[in-house]
């Protein structure tokens, strides 16, 4: 314990400057908001006229108490707890961001690596990959059901820029390293697995952490419609539509960017132990 | 690194593998007593009931008569069984309309030309060998983009109105304080816009002003507000509120002025009208971007509560018109059959759902959301 707070001292002591600006630029927009907010309900420091917007941008105040009000108790819509709706929100990415990686990494390689996988496959990636996922929100319901519909939405929005960014590494790898493997006498498959891959590695992290970012913000759309056991996305809309109650929607709004930060987190950690690992740092 | 490489795929696959069989095996659970719900846009409800997605929906017309005309489904109860005359669609009006300039006097007259296309519809539909009920039931297929079939099996289970009498009134008051059983809205909401009680707050929600001034209002020669058209604010294809499609129809009104134009006002659709839902319009009132809109009572009063947005029921659009549909030959013959199924909304606080949860209570059978 007393050298992990040794560590964190040492961060502290080292990286302060940057943690004031980070911290500050959240104070910055806490404040700026708050004056918005008191500027539409004409309250103090303003005056007038209260606007027809005022309680559709609640105070910092009041979205933070809604979203304590979501974790302690269940919700006025669908009755369930925050931590369900997080629950099968999760689910939904972790098993979208699965299968997109699992289908991404391969496919971007092969694409980018071979001239002929990618004259193959790029029409139908750029054919697809400028159509916003909330489009296929009708079809992916009835074709796909309640449980596989929304994952596919969440999946379109991880798949594409973990996929683009793996053919653009393998594409980038420097031809001088292929020649030298070649001349130490590396096989098609030592020369993918030692210099292709490791090449593309930081690619591929790179494509994650962006598309497990498109992937939260996918997640209204994706469980718009048909959300079973709730979600994080379906929160926030039931919340601005179905009865209106705006406080509880920034709050969900929150629990995504949290989220998304998270996730992204955790993503940034195994890419740093990746590294580590595979020598490169 | 080779070794590597193997080991780092195979702990890859092994946890996707795990995730989406975990995933499988948690998606499936029944209890008892439960009737499962999960929300999806009327639109789509047909598909979800055909691929077996859902066992049965709530919906209103023309979604209903979609499936049952298509063979997809059958109607096991239609709304008018749960509850008679139950409210549905109402016309709404901004407050700050009505307090601006001629306001009172244009609301008066949009009223009124409702009232009429309301009438003229009813007459339609009494005879349906005359011109008009061809009329009439074109303009639905335009407005719909449905066949005849589905139109017309459609208009025979809604019932159109526009009088707000005291059964309409309490039928807003049980659907209120159903809200507040289940937390939709509070009692500090309700007297946080001023009003005592939930009676109190229908009282005057519900201003039957304008139909009582019926009488007054006379047809103008000229357009009274050549410059500012009212904002026409109503639901895509929502056969409910076919009664503002009829109103500015020129051919109802013998082919020279529309219902609306006889009574001097330039109407215009509100820029985003048709829109989704009900929710989307009451955010359009609150921006101003409506002044009189149709609507389903229910987004009306719990954004009116909850968001503060300011407006005030003028009229009834219509009553009943929504039944509960189950996929044919799955041998649904009544509400008990539909314990542990699965039955799309359109969403928690629409009447469809409270009429269902209404039905259900009284099989003892509760609704849950699908998990």
């Amino acid at each position: 314990m007393s050298q992990f707070t040794q560590a964190l001292w040492k961060f502290v002591r080292l990286n302060w400057p940057r943690i004031a600006l980070g911290c500050s630029s959240v104070v910055l927009f806490v404040t700026a908001w708050w004056l918005y907010s008191a500027w539409l309900h004409a309250e103090w420091p303003f005056s007038g006229r209260t606007s027809g917007a005022a309680e559709y941008v609640p105070y910092p105040r009041q979205v933070l108490e809604a979203l304590i009000d979501s974790f302690a108790g269940r919700d006025p819509v669908s009755h369930l707890y925050m931590t369900s709706h997080i629950y099968a929100s999760l689910k939904r990415i972790s098993v979208g961001f699965a299968l997109a990686f699992v289908l991404a990494v391969p496919a971007g390689l092969l694409m980018g690596r071979s001239r002929n996988a990618g004259a193959f496959g790029k029409p139908i990636v750029e054919l697809f990959r400028p159509i916003p996922p909330l489009a296929w929100v009708p079809i992916f319901l009835i074709a796909l059901k309640f449980f596989w519909g929304p994952i596919a939405i969440v999946f379109l929005g991880i798949f594409f820029p973990i996929l683009l960014n793996t053919i653009f590494g393998a594409k980038s790898v420097d031809p001088v390293l292929v020649d030298a493997a070649r001349t130490l006498g590396a096989r098609r498959r030592d020369l993918f697995l030692k210099v292709v891959l490791p090449f593309t590695t930081p690619y591929i992290m790179t494509g994650i952490k962006l598309g497990l970012g498109v992937g939260w913000m996918c997640i209204v759309a994706a469980e718009m419609l048909g959300a079973v056991g709730g979600g994080v996305g379906y929160y926030i809309y039931s919340m601005a539509y179905t009865v209106g109650l705006y406080d509880r929607m920034y709050a969900g709004m929150i629990v995504i960017g949290i989220l998304s930060v998270l996730t992204t987190g955790i993503a940034g950690l195994v890419e740093q132990r990746l590294y580590k690992w595979m020598g490169m740092k | 690194m080779d070794k590597k490489i193997i080991v780092a795929i195979a702990i890859v696959a092994v946890v996707v593998v795990g995730v989406l069989s975990a995933a499988l095996l948690l998606s499936r659970d029944s209890k008892e007593g439960i009737v499962k719900y999960v929300t999806v846009a009327p639109a789509d409800m047909k598909g979800a009931l055909s691929t077996g997605s859902v066992d049965a929906y709530i919906a209103w017309e023309p979604f209903v008569s979609d499936s049952v005309v298509s063979g997809v489904g059958t109607v096991l109860i239609w709304s008018d069984e749960i509850m008679p005359n139950h409210p549905c669609c109402v016309v709404v009006v901004r407050n700050d309309f009505t307090s601006g300039p001629d306001g009172q006097d244009l609301t008066k007259r949009f009223v009124k030309a409702h009232v009429e296309a309301t009438q003229w519809m009813l007459d339609a539909l009494a005879d349906d060998t005359s011109a008009n009920y061809t009329l009439l039931v074109n303009m639905a297929i335009q407005f719909t983009s449905r066949d005849a079939t589905v139109v017309e099996s459609a208009f025979g289970h809604i019932e159109f109105g526009y009088a707000m009498n005291a059964s309409f009134k309490s039928a807003l008051e049980q659907f209120t304080e159903m809200y507040i059983d289940t937390n939709m809205t509070t009692d500090e909401k309700l007297s946080e816009r001023g009003y005592s009680s939930v009676s109190d707050f229908v009282g005057e929600y519900v201003n039957t002003s304008y139909l009582d001034a019926l009488a007054s209002v006379t047809p103008s020669d000229t357009i009274l507000n050549p410059t500012s058209p009212i904002k026409l604010g109503y639901l895509r294809g929502d056969l409910h509120q076919m009664a503002q499609v009829v109103a500015q129809n020129k051919t109802v009104n013998g082919g020279v002025k529309s219902l609306f134009e006889k009574y001097g006002l330039n109407v215009k659709n509100a820029t985003g009208a048709p829109f989704a839902n009900g929710g989307a319009e009451m955010g359009a009132f609150a921006a101003g971007a409506v002044d009189i809109g149709y609507l389903g009572a229910p987004p009306a009063i719990l954004q009116h509560l909850n968001a503060g947005v300011g407006t005030t029921i003028v009229s009834q659009a219509n009553s009943e018109g929504s039944g509960l549909v189950v996929r044919a030959g799955e041998g649904i013959v009544s509400l008990k059959d539909l314990e542990n199924k699965t039955v799309a909304t359109p969403g928690e606080s629409s009447i469809q759902f409270l009429l269902l949860k209404i039905a259900l209570e009284e099989e003892g059978l509760k609704l849950e959301i699908k998990t």
